[in-house]
């Protein structure tokens, strides 16, 4: 017996979204645009955000108007069983792909960093047995303990921010474009796929209390990921300046390595491990959670749950692939987010046309 | 129904229905024999020749009131000249008539008195029962400093008043349902009819009365058999034994179970958050309350986390330690021989040791563990180099802390949860500790009791008073618990 239906209102929903795109603030990503953007590379997500702005309205009017669909049951409703199937499955392989990526890049970081001595495969089966466990309990779950969670990972990013603008000199932002306006926006537009994660959340539109719920927390946190990932990248150009923010791999650890806290804790960097690390957990559970429910509905599984324990492991196992990290974040990862990001550009315009198209005689 | 079942019940609901009959001698001899009398040393069955006729008294001596009877029944069945109905001859409250042999046997288990009159196919049942029990005591387990000190005692009518002083009101219920065979027991169910949720009314009813087992004594039985997750840490339902606790909950909405021969009463649904709170929380002011819930909120985290931190960083994350304090560790360690996880689990286990034993020990012998406790597992240890100072100061500090918890269940869970944690921490620093934190979270917020979330009204959210970690000003309390969704939200 359950006393409320679908009890997940919109606090849940900021802190989903929060968690998936805004810690992005705190993985390799920043690593991944300082490369070619240098000190300007808080703005290069401003450009990816504006560039995702449109294709996400236009995704987020049609949920609207059709109410009583998600993700893949509006590209079914509107391109029909063939192409919506080729489509959700071209989504599907586009978030698989990003999420294994991801997810060995966090492992070897938190190899790399704090266990140095272990497998990385060892790590990897820990944290994914744990990301599986808690994947399995639904979405009501996962809402929830993200909330529960939700005040260690702010306290965490608060800190981090006062401890690293101790250090940070704010001249160090200038040349204000860095690289050159044509680097930001090239880098900006093709890698913006980094954020995809926005557009595969919209499968859990109509589990929410109300679809209110889920429209005023998706804005509300994308909204807050955004200036946090801005504010984020802006204090790592301002802490490491230029030519020595493109050779960090881990910028968010880093960036508390080289900070001290007095004289008494000089090495504080683990305790912002806490939090960085319960983010991780819950950003890959969310990831996997949704990637399977959208693989679900393309196949009208009904208990989708059964599928988190392959496709967990399925990503594990191709995401060991790539022999090291660098390649897997400098190639791959770059590779795969300029492949995927025309089809998130372009998707939500497609499904606009074909509504325009079927309801041409009706206006 | 299996055969043999079926023959039993049969004969149980044939007694039960045997008239009673005209003739006095038939009455007296049946219930004689099924009771035992004679063998049964308190059971008294006593002939009056009164003026008016002959009349027949049964009772267990040691269950009723003895001035009442000789006084109110038999003196005036003695004096009596006229021949009138029994019930107008008898002054008491509580009679009432009977006709059948199984409420003849009901009332005589309920300790009341049994007339039965020549020349009449009735009888009369008179309620002068007199169980004994204790007298209103304080709280023992639920001490407040400010607030009202009584707690419930084994009788349930004591009980009841107690809660109907505080709660005057007729739409304060108090519901009887008979659970178990041997006999059939009543469990009470008391709340307010129009607050509380029909549905969680009608879940704990089902549950009662769907168990099958022959008897239940106490509240505390009652408890493992309607709760849905025997097996978890958490328990589901609260075990509280002020009444002054129980008439807050009542008149929020929550409905509380109770039954004879408990000094405490069960509150359902209920949330995490109420194992947490004291009911002095309510009773002191604002800032002083929240100030007691900040540090028990302290004294959770240190019990859950301490000595597993202590563990996965002087293991795996010894960079955290700011360098003096790591040689200080280190130096302290130096001359011990096991590794941390060992000692910490070592010193643990003896904490957990002496506790059992300060629990069950009779009171002339409590200060023995005092000494054996203080001299020997903690002096002795550290002076024999089996365990290092700090050790014993970081398992004093999580023992300590597990005791500030507001409600004894949520002390258990504590502290099983700490041994978890440990053993979690030894394995792969702090990446299995957070796991097995993460698991751990995320049990909590999946179960729910009685269909309310166990984690809520923090999430999922609802409208609500809000008194999670913290509380409000009174005052400004607007609404009632909505996760338990009461007949009427607004408490104003």
């Amino acid at each position: 017996m359950q006393l409320t239906k679908k009890p997940l209102r919109i606090r849940e929903m900021v802190v989903i979204v929060f968690m998936v795109i805004g810690l992005k603030g705190g993985d390799t990503t920043p690593a991944l645009f300082a490369d070619h953007a240098q000190n300007a590379i808080w703005l290069v997500p401003v450009v990816s955000f504006l560039c995702l702005l449109p294709p996400f309205l236009i995704l987020m009017y049609l949920l609207k108007k059709h109410e009583k669909y998600n993700l893949v049951e509006l590209i079914f409703h509107l391109l029909g069983k063939k192409l919506g199937t080729v489509l959700s499955l071209l989504l599907f392989i586009g978030g698989f792909v990003s999420m294994s990526v991801d997810m060995r890049n966090v492992m070897e970081e938190l190899n790399y960093l704090y266990f140095p001595e272990s497998p990385t495969i060892m790590i990897y089966a820990i944290f994914l047995g744990i990301c599986i466990i808690i994947a399995n309990k639904g979405l009501e779950t996962i809402g929830s303990l993200t909330w529960a969670l939700i005040p260690i990972i702010i306290l965490t990013i608060l800190a981090v921010m006062t401890v690293d603008l101790r250090d940070a000199v704010w001249q160090r932002i200038f040349p204000i474009l860095g690289d050159g306006p044509k680097t930001i926006l090239v880098d900006g537009i093709s890698k913006s796929s980094a954020f995809l994660e926005i557009f595969l959340l919209t499968i859990a539109y109509q589990a929410f209390h109300q679809t209110k719920d889920f429209r005023i927390g998706i804005y509300t946190g994308g909204i807050l990921s955004c200036i946090l990932i801005v504010t984020f990248y802006a204090i790592y150009a301002m802490v490491f300046d230029y030519n020595t923010i493109n050779n960090i791999a881990f910028l968010y650890q880093e960036s508390t390595e080289i900070v001290s806290l007095g004289h008494f804790f000089t090495n504080i960097s683990t305790f912002f491990m806490i939090g960085w690390l319960f983010s991780t957990f819950l950003r890959f559970i969310i990831f996997l959670y949704i990637l399977c429910w959208i693989f679900g509905a393309i196949f009208e599984i009904k208990r989708f749950e059964g599928l988190i324990l392959p496709v967990g492991i399925v990503s594990m196992i191709l995401s060991l692939i790539p022999p090291s990290f660098s390649i897997n974040e400098l190639v791959i990862r770059e590779t795969s987010l300029q492949i995927i990001t025309p089809l998130f550009l372009i998707f939500p315009f497609l499904l606009w046309g074909t509504d325009r198209w079927k309801n041409r005689g009706k206006t | 129904m299996f055969p043999w079942q079926k023959q039993k019940t049969e004969a149980i609901e044939k007694r039960k229905a045997r008239k009673i009959s005209k003739n006095l001698k038939d009455n007296v001899k049946y219930i004689e024999e099924q009771y035992s009398y004679g063998l049964n040393y308190d059971f008294e069955s006593r002939t009056i020749q009164g003026p008016s006729g002959r009349y027949h008294l049964f009772f267990y001596s040691t269950t009723v009131d003895t001035k009442q009877l000789s006084d109110h029944i038999v003196a005036p069945l003695l004096e009596m000249k006229k021949d009138i109905p029994v019930d107008r001859i008898v002054s008491v409250p509580n009679i009432s008539p009977i006709t059948n042999m199984g409420d003849v046997e009901k009332g005589l288990n309920d300790g009341s008195v049994i007339i039965f009159k020549q020349g009449i196919a009735e009888g009369f049942e008179v309620n002068l029962q007199d169980f004994k029990h204790r007298a209103v005591e304080k709280a023992e387990n639920e001490k407040t400093v400010k607030g009202p000190k009584e707690s419930f005692t084994e009788s349930l009518p004591t009980n009841i008043s107690m809660l109907r002083k505080k709660i005057p009101s007729k739409d304060l219920i108090a519901e009887n349902i008979s659970v178990g065979t041997r006999p059939a027991v009543p469990v009470t169910l008391i709340y307010e009819r129009d607050l509380a949720n029909e549905k969680v009314l009608e879940n704990i009813k089902n549950r009662i009365s769907s168990i099958t087992v022959d008897n239940i004594r106490n509240i505390e039985i009652l408890e493992q058999f309607i709760e849905e997750r025997p097996r978890s840490l958490f328990p589901t339902l609260l075990y509280t034994e002020r009444p002054d606790n129980v008439s807050n909950f009542v008149s929020e909405g929550y409905i509380a179970i109770m039954m004879d021969n408990s000094s405490s009463c069960l509150i359902a649904p209920i949330t995490i958050w109420s194992f947490f709170h004291s009911p002095e929380d309510r009773y002191l002011r604002w800032a002083f309350a929240n100030f007691s819930r900040l540090i028990r909120a302290l004294a959770y985290f240190i019990t859950l986390f301490v000595s597993a931190t202590y563990v996965a960083v002087t293991n795996y994350h010894s960079q955290l330690i700011p360098i003096d304090l790591l040689l200080a560790i280190a130096s302290s360690r130096e001359r011990v021989p096991l590794p941390i996880i060992f000692e910490v689990l070592l010193m643990e286990i003896a904490f957990e040791l002496i506790r059992e034993a300060g629990v069950r020990i009779p009171s002339p012998l409590g200060p023995t563990i005092g000494i054996v406790g203080a001299l020997i597992l903690g002096q002795a240890a550290v002076e024999a180099n089996i365990v290092s100072p700090i050790v014993v100061i970081i398992v004093a500090l999580s023992g300590l802390s597990s005791f500030a918890a507001a409600n004894y269940s949520i002390n258990h869970t504590l502290r099983i949860s700490r041994f978890i944690f440990i053993v979690a921490a030894s394995f792969y620093g702090l990446l299995s500790l957070l796991g097995a934190i993460l698991l751990w979270a995320a049990y909590v917020v999946s179960i729910s009791s009685f269909g309310v979330s166990y984690f809520s009204p923090a999430t999922p959210s609802t409208k609500s008073s809000h008194d999670t970690f913290f509380r409000m000003i009174l005052k400004k309390e607007r609404w009632r618990p909505g996760f338990i969704n009461p007949k009427d939200w607004d408490k104003k």
